[in-house]
């Protein structure tokens, strides 16, 4: 478990593309996994960890999507398992 | 449907520039209402096709699928599906993308043209996409999906009339079908089959390094974006000050020149009293305001179309998530210093409920621009003018930045209560998509502005008006006898008296009694209601205007007393309208009713304070 939280979404490095192994759908709500979906963030797609946090919190996490800048909370990006993109 | 007007409704993701569109299209032709039952607004225009035929124009809440996250998505999918009250089915839609973010909007147009209603597909921002290295084909994209697809650009108006003329030939060539109702399709599949149609239509796709990425290294920076995000709070509120000031006096000016005209054209009669200290003074009072109010709404509306608000949204995530709150609160909040009406109503972007109903409940401790009148009637009157020891910051500009902080610190406190006992709930998720750097269209903030002024003045001509003239009356009659003070004689004054026994503890005298109860009406009448007490004592003599209310006022009240009046303002209780839309907003009476107990429990105590305190240190 520990081995995998180093591939977490939430702990990945800022700046650097990652791709998305899985994504524990059961960690969310219905309308948050949808919601991911709506942003295109699914299995196998690429993405690009950018800004996290301000000086008052490690929240929220903003990230590329393709063409597409979203902001996540990271609660969510926890439940995400990332591996190398390249 | 031949003889009525088809109407089109605009669909589409958040940021494809559907509002952009919508603005070209209708020019000013355009009108903002509520749908029935629900405080979503609804944007409808005019517009016609190239031979003169009108058509309507709707322009619905951007969503990212039929399947709503919130209020306002929720009425998209109900009038594209005919379930919207009051609200008949559009004859055409025209689905408007991103065309830099086809992958992504694709999904969302695939669900609409399930729908079989006749569609035009606008691919919009195509020059934005083309600075970002990508080249579209179009019509390979119609042939995909079946439907026109017109680029346009909607900011530089380019591609209207062929799109259109698309919507026209659409409906025309509509075979009238079964009307669809939307299957529960898999929504993975459906983004799948999504990406594999962007990907056909996009010809070249180079990548160019984003200055805009760079931006945001700084703007989203965490120490040097606070700093960025707080200077810009800092310019917009001295704005609103300093660059109100010549239009408000201008106004004010001319209320004057008016109430001099009347009094010395009419006779000394009922009907002229009425019109001059009733009418003049006191929507006067408040009608100087719309300079300040507009710049503030500027503001807004700059860093909303530029897509800053969304980074500001972003930085203050993390603070607002300590209290139980999202960045998508910060929106609603930032609008409330304006005006908490049109606060609240900007909540229904806000998809967690309880998220939703804490910020509703604290919207109204937001400094909101009906305070500014009492706030700076109270500070001109009795805080020197002075420097804080020798440094450029004026003790004035202090106390006012002090009671904004007040009503900011406060909304923290109550919001992380709140969250903890009556609107208990899991941690609200903050899920946006960051729009890309825009630049503000001359045509969107004009139009913006002119909206909010026009909703202003409409409300100073309604509600502000008429509790004026209806305060006037109860301080005209009965009428006192000789020797004795009119303003004390009268109903309002005998009522006032009655309040000021309750709020005689916390050090409030006799003309804030007066002034509290049509207060509740709008916040700034507590100085149309002083303006119009004064005008009554004084007379005709219009030198005893606004300008002397705060020296009349000096002589009557201790510091202390005046203290406690602002403190009591930082929390004051609601106006009518901030309850009736809170009302609107909660369905029913409940919250509404909470939100005043405990608002004006809080300005009592925090009065009583300030009151017990200043007079502890001599100042009663």
């Amino acid at each position: 478990m520990t081995a995998l939280l180093e591939n977490v979404l939430d702990r990945a490095p800022l700046g650097v593309m990652v791709r998305i192994a899985r994504i524990d759908w059961t960690a969310m709500s219905e309308d948050e996994g949808r919601r991911l979906r709506e942003f295109g963030l699914m299995e196998g797609c690429e993405v690009t960890p950018l800004h996290r946090g301000s000086i008052f919190s490690r929240d929220p996490l903003a990230l590329t999507v393709g063409r597409m800048k979203v902001i996540i909370r990271a609660r969510q990006a926890a439940a995400i398992t990332v591996e190398s993109a390249a | 449907m031949t003889g009525a007007i088809p109407s089109i409704a605009l669909v589409g993701n958040p940021n494809a520039g559907k509002s952009s569109l919508f603005n070209a299209l209708t020019g000013a032709r355009q009108k903002i209402a509520n749908y029935p039952g629900v405080t979503v607004e609804r944007k409808a225009g005019h517009a016609s096709f190239a031979d003169g035929r009108p058509i309507s124009l709707i322009d619905l809440p951007g969503t990212y699928s039929l399947t709503p996250a919130s209020l306002d998505e929720a009425v998209t999918r109900d009038v594209v599906l005919g379930r919207q009250d009051g609200e008949k089915r559009p004859d055409a839609l025209i689905v408007v993308l991103d065309a830099a973010n086809l992958d992504n909007h694709l999904s969302f147009a695939l669900e609409l043209l399930a729908l079989n209603l006749p569609t035009v597909v606008a691919l919009n921002m195509v020059d934005l996409a083309t600075r970002d290295g990508l080249t579209l084909d179009a019509e390979r994209l119609s042939k995909e999906l079946g439907v026109p697809v017109i680029p346009t650009v909607a900011v530089r108006k380019r591609g209207m009339a062929e799109l259109l003329a698309a919507v026209d030939g659409a409906i025309r060539s509509h075979a009238a079908g079964e009307v669809a109702v939307p299957a529960k399709a898999n929504d993975a599949s459906l983004h799948q089959r999504a990406r594999t149609l962007a990907r056909a239509a996009i010809l070249s796709e180079t990548p160019v390094r984003r200055w805009t990425q760079r931006v945001d290294n700084v703007v989203l920076h965490p120490v040097a974006g606070m700093i960025i995000l707080l200077a810009l709070m800092f310019v917009m509120f001295q704005a609103v000050y300093a660059a109100a000031e010549a239009p408000a006096d201008f106004l004010e000016g001319g209320i004057g020149v008016v109430q001099q005209w009347v009094v010395a054209t009419f006779p000394d009669n009922f009907l002229r009293g009425l019109v001059v200290e009733g009418l003049l003074a006191g929507v006067g009072a408040v009608v100087v305001f719309l300079p300040q109010i507009l710049i503030l709404f500027l503001f807004i509306l700059l860093l909303e179309a530029s897509g800053y608000m969304t980074r500001a949204a972003f930085l203050m995530d993390g603070l607002m998530g300590k209290v139980g709150l999202s960045g998508r609160g910060f929106i609603p909040l930032l609008s409330s210093f304006a005006c908490a009406v049109p606060g609240i109503m900007a909540t229904r972007a806000i998809p967690d409920e309880k998220d939703r109903l804490t910020t509703i409940l604290i919207a109204p401790l937001m400094t909101c621009s009906a305070r500014l009148p009492v706030y700076a009637l109270i500070i001109a009157a009795f805080i020197p003018n002075t420097n804080v020891g020798g440094s450029p910051v004026g003790l004035q500009g202090l106390v006012l930045f002090g009671l904004y902080l007040s009503g900011i610190v406060g909304a923290l406190v109550v919001a992380y209560v709140l969250r903890r006992t009556v609107a208990k709930g899991t941690g609200a998720g903050f899920m946006m998509e960051m729009p890309r750097y825009q630049m503000p269209q001359l045509r969107d903030i004009a139009l913006g502005l002119w909206q909010r002024a026009w909703i202003f003045l409409r409300r100073a001509g309604t509600i502000i008006a008429m509790t004026t003239v209806v305060l006037w009356l109860l301080l005209t009659f009965p009428q006192a006898p000789e020797g004795e003070s009119q303003v004390e004689y009268s109903v309002a004054g005998r009522i006032a008296s009655g309040l000021e026994v309750v709020v005689k503890p916390i050090g409030f005298n006799h003309d804030i009694a007066l002034a509290l109860i049509p207060a509740m009406a709008a916040r700034e009448v507590a100085v149309s209601a002083m303006a119009t007490a004064n005008a009554i004592d004084a007379g005709d003599d219009e030198e005893a205007m606004a300008q002397s209310l705060g020296e009349r006022l000096q002589g009557k009240w201790s510091l202390a007393t005046a203290l406690a009046f602002l403190a009591w303002f930082v929390f004051a209780p609601q106006c009518i309208s901030t309850i009736a839309i809170t009302r609107r907003e909660t369905n029913g009476w409940k919250w509404p009713m909470f939100m005043v107990g405990y608002l004006f429990l809080l300005a009592y105590a925090a009065a009583g304070i300030t009151y017990w305190t200043a007079v502890a240190f001599g100042l009663g």
